[in-house]
């Protein structure tokens, strides 16, 4: 029986049921000591004094370090534009600014307070309009002199951290002669990834080279990053991944690696180093707080001809990953729906806030969100139906994105939309109910392509070991997706594969857990390896059995000869064999999803160029909006999503309800803002998770159109969830109140502001 | 200031200041990491622990508050390699992901499987909201709690 | 800082008059400890009350029922004479955090505490609660609406404890619920929490007697008494109860926090109270079961 499809539990649940899964916080070296950072109690100013001489006199301190004997280059992902501490400048609140460490946390502690600090504070760039404004203060007055990336070409100036922008020049001349013109503007809050495992790391240096320990879902950029911020080779630093308590996205770049690594140095004795909680909202990557203005030409029938989009990010006060995220407004501008031609803009802003970065469904969530929420004005405009507009302007089979780029299998989503027509009847339920409303949001998303590689080796027992980075997120893409791939392809029991945990010393080159690539790009590579593993096995079982390779099958952990039951070898045997004659069996796939051809010419700053192994969505909410409270009830949600093949429908499942809670999350309850330039939210009290009265249960359809590399046709599945969510929630509540919600979350204090209006009127 | 108290069945003995919360205890006094620590303020139940019968969290609960009490964390569910119904539940029904809020979702849930009659999933929610997930969206936590509830 | 702990009424009272102000006391800790671990208090001693037994639990007698200060939440959200004499405070407990709050978490330390968002607080002040304080001194017995001063901070003496609270139970006639506004449906502190308790006339009519308070409105739980004299004599009739919100909005000064602005607070006064004053109503009659 085929393990594709089975819903087989996760190989690592019994470890996290019992309580013995070591996480990154979990882990203890002996004579490891601890450290603290002192951090920017302000947004913005000026480092006045910083006297640490009282510090080192504390009880049990080893060592205080500021940007005076840290490493002095400035580095980054696209602009090198951040130092490990603050010299002169605090450009957020949280921002590092020295370090300690000692004997013991509370030493730690102490020692911070003994340090003697005094910032002149400066008036905050607050948010983005802000720092557009061009009389507004540069939140880094040298950008021009900070070095960009190798190979990285895209446009910087002042505040503008980066930009992207593409404008075929026909779009004026389209507008000009439109039926109808329909504009909207559209905001969104930040979100934090609240993963529960805080920020953490050790950091051991021995013998010239760093052990680093964290649980994090890109173990080789924390390699890579740390040797560009220490000044190292790649290969004096090998990361070791325990078990990860979420991420997200937040756990992509180096977080507290380079401190604990620069301490440890120092003091000669592995260097602990964990946030709290309320370090870690505040410094947190955040998701985005964005602004999308977005303008559409209509004709009468409702299709759309023309469309101008722009979105301003604010990626705070360092520009991290955002240069790459400021093309997804291009692509999220003309998908799903044909719009004729567009210019598209985007501009990544700093400011004097926290910086921001990847969460699951990176610029997706507020980018549909205008573009989905759009779509029920202009139906609203025409006085045409919301599904009836959207189904006039599908992307179809072979439609192309506004990069050129080709779909495909576009017409997924009209099977999407017939799918969902037979769970949930569009005039069924639509059918009139006071304070009751339904929203529908399409999405178009990616299965991120970036290398990745595995090692099979065949164990003188008969097991399968698998030595890969590719990183257990939580997601199951591990745990059960590359587990069943290797277990079907060596026809074994899934709980005869031994997956290792990644370690930068042991497996090649992985791109981390990032855009659901694991399942689908380590499980491609899987499949490669496993081809040749299978052919090591058949030579030597061929010799055994005296038969020909080609009569030869793996099945329950043997070889058999095809037709005759009575003939088989244990893969233990036949692996002893091989060792001890031909010598081990081992092979190593790899493997990169091919980038899809796009127009090099659509756009400027086009750092992120296509959409590899596109995927197709379709999300469906019912809401019932409580007229004491304002508050929202999501009382159903449905889910249609095209998976290519469902390898573990169970963690697919799993994956699509908590994509959802997190965009219920995003759409309702958690809310980050700004008072000044300081988050409002300062923990888990007033950033509020979903909790488990809050969520429904999503229905889920899923669709599998297979993809023609992916390994058993499956493509990525656990990001997109997250997307079209707050969009299908905001336009269910602006049907329920009879008023437009175009901000991120939708809040009930919005809501009774709506329905008293709405009272007020004739 | 010392305090003894039982800790799945097994004696202990530390030695902490007081103000010390009985997860420090826990986790770097007794070596027990399988309870975790998230929020530090008793809103995510990731640490629940049960002492004397009552599950709290504890991140906030004062470790000599639980002096002489008996105390059953995560570690203490199974009985050697031998999952509890609610553990295999657990397993089965893909409650877990990236299993940090684990340990304290299954404590709570094993107490009021213990003193409920019979829970329905109005009421597994209820009594679980003072745990957060951030990757699950509940569903398949609250599956594995009825199953159990149900005797399946 | 000191630890110790208390095994009678006697032993607390003896300790507070030797250490008075120094000394904070600690019950389920809910509020204490993750005050004391953010640093917004530096006791020198903490005093373990939490196993003083005699401390805990209710008692109904001669119409009075008193109420233990080291009650817990979960106790009271299921006792059954709370929930048939005082059933806001069994419907306000059980909003109170989560379970785990609510099985340590005491209606004492949270009336001591005296946060403004005191969730058992609005529904003991309209059963016109009476806290007994005891210290070396003797007891003394204080109005709950005289408790209160402002954010936490109480006419409790730093030499006294409080042993219990007094209630008058819902009359016949009556009708009493606590609604509590949160973003969430839990794990919440309260926007806005109001409680009200009517009683009608024999004819399930008019309003005889009306007890209004509320929570995050004010920097410390209110009474309402302008806004209790507007629906004595009505018929809980929309003009009634707009009068009396109108009243409430007069006595109260929400602010804008992270929980919320102060506009929506204000927003949600005249509906919780309708609200209020129609279940209260209901339930007077009979017409709806209380909260359970």
């Amino acid at each position: 029986m085929s393990l594709i499809g089975a819903s087989v539990p996760r190989g690592d649940a019994v470890a996290k049921v019992t309580g013995r899964a070591v996480y990154g916080v979990d882990v203890r070296l002996p004579g490891m000591v601890h450290a603290r950072l002192l951090r920017s109690p302000i947004p913005a100013g000026r480092i006045v004094t910083l006297d640490v001489d009282d510090a080192w006199a504390v009880d049990g301190v080893l060592a205080v370090c500021t940007a005076d004997d840290a490493p002095p280059r400035r580095t980054g992902l696209a602009v090198y534009d951040q130092r490990l501490f603050a010299d002169d400048v605090v450009r957020y609140e949280g921002e590092p600014i020295a370090a300690v460490v000692a004997e013991t946390e509370a030493a730690a502690r102490r020692a911070l307070e003994a340090i003697r600090l005094e910032l002149e504070p400066w008036e905050p760039v607050a948010g983005p309009e802000q720092a557009l404004d061009p009389a507004t203060r540069l939140v880094h007055p040298h950008w021009a002199e900070y070095e960009v990336a190798p190979g990285l070409e895209f446009r910087r100036h002042g505040n503008v951290a980066a930009e992207m922008i593409s404008d075929p020049g026909d779009v004026d001349a389209v507008f000009a002669r439109a039926p109808f013109v329909v504009e909207d503007e559209y905001r969104a809050n930040r979100q934090y990834q609240a993963y529960l495992e805080p920020k953490h790391a050790v950091v051991d240096y021995q013998g010239g080279r760093y052990t680093v320990y964290v649980a994090h879902q890109y173990p080789f950029n924390v390699r890579d990053r740390l040797a560009q911020i220490l000044g190292v080779a790649v290969s004096r630093i090998r990361v070791v991944c325990p078990t990860i308590g979420g991420g997200f996205g937040a756990k992509l770049d180096v977080g507290l690696e380079p401190y604990a690594a620069v301490l440890a140095r120092k003091v000669g004795r592995p260097v602990r180093i964990v946030n709290d909680r309320l370090e870690d909202l505040l410094t947190c990557t955040s998701r985005e707080d964005a602004i999308v203005q977005i303008r559409s030409a209509v004709d009468e029938d409702g299709r759309i001809l023309a469309r101008e989009l722009t979105c301003l990010m604010n990626c705070g006060a360092y520009a991290g990953d955002m240069p790459f995220l400021a093309s997804i407004p291009l692509h999220l501008a003309g998908s799903v729906y044909r719009v004729g031609t567009a210019r598209v803009e985007a501009r990544v802003l700093y400011t004097n806030t926290a910086p921001t970065g990847a969460m699951r469904g990176v610029g997706g969530t507020y980018l549909t969100f205008a573009v989905e929420r759009h779509m029920d004005h202009i139906a609203a405009e025409l006085g045409m139906g919301r599904r009836e507009l959207r189904l006039r302007n599908l992307f179809r089979d072979g439609d192309r994105m506004l990069t050129g780029q080709v779909i495909d299998q576009a017409g997924t989503l009209r099977q999407a939309f017939d799918r969902m027509e037979q769970v949930a009847p569009w005039a069924q339920v639509t059918a009139p109910r006071p304070l009751h409303g339904v929203g529908l949001a399409a999405l178009i998303w990616l299965t991120n392509p970036m290398p990745g590689s595995a090692t099979l080796k065949l164990n003188e027992d008969g097991t399968l070991g698998v030595v890969t980075a590719a990183t257990e997120n939580g997601s199951g893409a591990v745990a059960m997706g590359l587990t069943q791939i290797a277990a079907e392809e060596l026809g074994l029991r899934p709980s005869d594969v031994v997956v290792l945990a990644p370690d930068t010393d042991a497996a090649a080159y992985d791109a981390g857990s990032q855009g659901s690539r694991t399942t689908h790009v380590v499980g491609a590579a899987i499949r490669k390896a496993a081809a040749e593993v299978r052919r090591r096995i058949f030579d030597v079982a061929a010799e055994m059995l005296e038969v020909s390779v080609d009569d030869l099958e793996l099945v329950d952990g043997t070889v058999g000869v095809v037709g005759d039951p009575g003939s088989r070898v244990p893969l233990g045997e036949v692996a002893r064999t091989a060792t001890f004659t031909t010598g081990p069996i081992a092979a190593t796939g790899a493997y990169r999803t091919p980038m899809p051809a796009h127009d090099p010419t659509c756009a400027t700053g086009l750092l992120f160029p296509s959409f590899p192994t596109p995927t197709f969505h379709l999300h469906l909410a019912e809401v019932e909006v409580d007229p004491v409270t304002g508050r929202i009830h999501v009382v159903r949600y449905v889910v249609v999503q095209d998976v290519g093949r469902a390898i573990n429908p169970t963690g697919i499942r799993g994956q699509i309800q908590g994509g959802v809670t997190q965009g219920l999350g995003y759409a309702l309850f958690e809310q980050l803002d700004f008072d000044g330039a300081r988050y409002r939210q300062r923990s888990l009290e007033t950033y509020r998770l979903p909790t488990a009265v809050d969520v429904p249960r999503v229905e889920v359809e899923l669709i599998e159109n297979a993809d023609p590399a992916g390994p058993y046709g499956a493509k990525g599945v656990a990001e997109p969830p997250v997307v079209p969510v707050a969009v299908a929630v905001a336009n269910a509540v602006s049907d329920a109140v009879g008023a437009p919600f175009d901000r991120l979350p939708v809040t009930p204090e919005d809501v009774l502001a709506a329905l008293e209006e709405r009272r007020r009127r004739p | 200031m010392e305090l003894s108290l039982t800790v799945n069945g097994q004696p202990a003995v530390v030695d902490v200041p007081p103000g010390t919360t009985l997860l420090e205890v826990l986790r770097d006094e007794l070596g027990l990491t399988g309870t975790k620590e998230v929020c530090d303020e008793g809103e995510c139940g990731a640490c629940t622990v049960i002492v004397d019968g009552r599950p709290l969290d504890a991140c906030i609960y004062a470790a000599h508050a639980a002096d002489r009490a008996e105390v059953l964390t995560v570690e203490g569910l199974a009985a050697g390699d031998e999952l509890t119904d609610l553990q295999r539940a657990f397993v089965e029904a893909g409650s877990v992901q990236c299993g940090f809020c684990t340990p304290g979702f299954l404590v709570m849930a094993t107490h009021l499987l213990e003193t409920a009659a019979e829970l329905s999933e109005e009421q597994v929610r209820r009594g679980l909201a003072g745990n957060l997930c951030r990757c699950t969206g509940y569903a398949q936590i609250v599956d594995a709690v009825l199953a159990v509830g149900r005797g399946a | 800082m000191d630890f110790r702990r208390a095994g009678t009424t006697d032993e607390i009272v003896s300790i507070l008059a030797e250490v008075g102000p120094d000394a904070t006391l600690l019950a389920g800790g809910t509020d204490v400890m993750v005050q004391y671990l953010r640093g917004e208090i530096a006791p020198k001693l903490l005093v373990h009350i939490e196993q003083v037994d005699e401390l805990a639990g209710v008692d109904e007698a001669d119409g009075r029922v008193d109420i233990g200060a080291l009650t817990t939440h979960l106790t009271l959200s299921e006792d059954p004479v709370i929930r048939r004499t005082v059933p806001g405070l069994a419907e306000a407990a059980s909003q109170v955090g989560g379970h785990q709050t609510q099985a340590v978490g005491t209606v004492g330390g949270n009336l001591c505490n005296a946060s403004p968002a005191a969730d058992t607080a609005p529904p003991l002040l309209v059963a016109d609660a009476e806290l007994r304080l005891r210290s070396a001194a003797g007891t003394r017995t204080v109005p709950l609406d005289r408790f209160f001063l402002g954010r936490r901070h109480t006419a409790r003496r730093p030499d006294e404890v409080l042993t219990s609270i007094a209630v008058r139970p819902l009359p016949s006639h009556a009708g009493e619920t606590y609604l509590k506004v949160g973003r969430r449906g839990a794990m919440e502190v309260a926007i806005v929490g109001l409680a009200a308790r009517l009683v009608l006339d024999d004819d399930g009519d008019v309003v005889t007697d009306a007890r209004l308070a509320v929570c995050s409105m004010a920097p410390r739980p209110l009474r309402l008494p302008d806004a209790e004299r507007l629906l004595v004599g009505s018929r809980g009739e929309p003009e009634a109860v707009a009068a009396a919100a109108d009243a409430v909005q007069e006595t109260t000064e929400p602010i804008d926090d992270a929980r919320a602005r102060a506009a929506y607070r204000r927003r949600l006064v005249p509906r919780l109270l309708a609200e209020a004053v129609r279940l209260c109503m209901r339930r007077a009659r009979g017409e709806e079961e209380s909260w359970s």
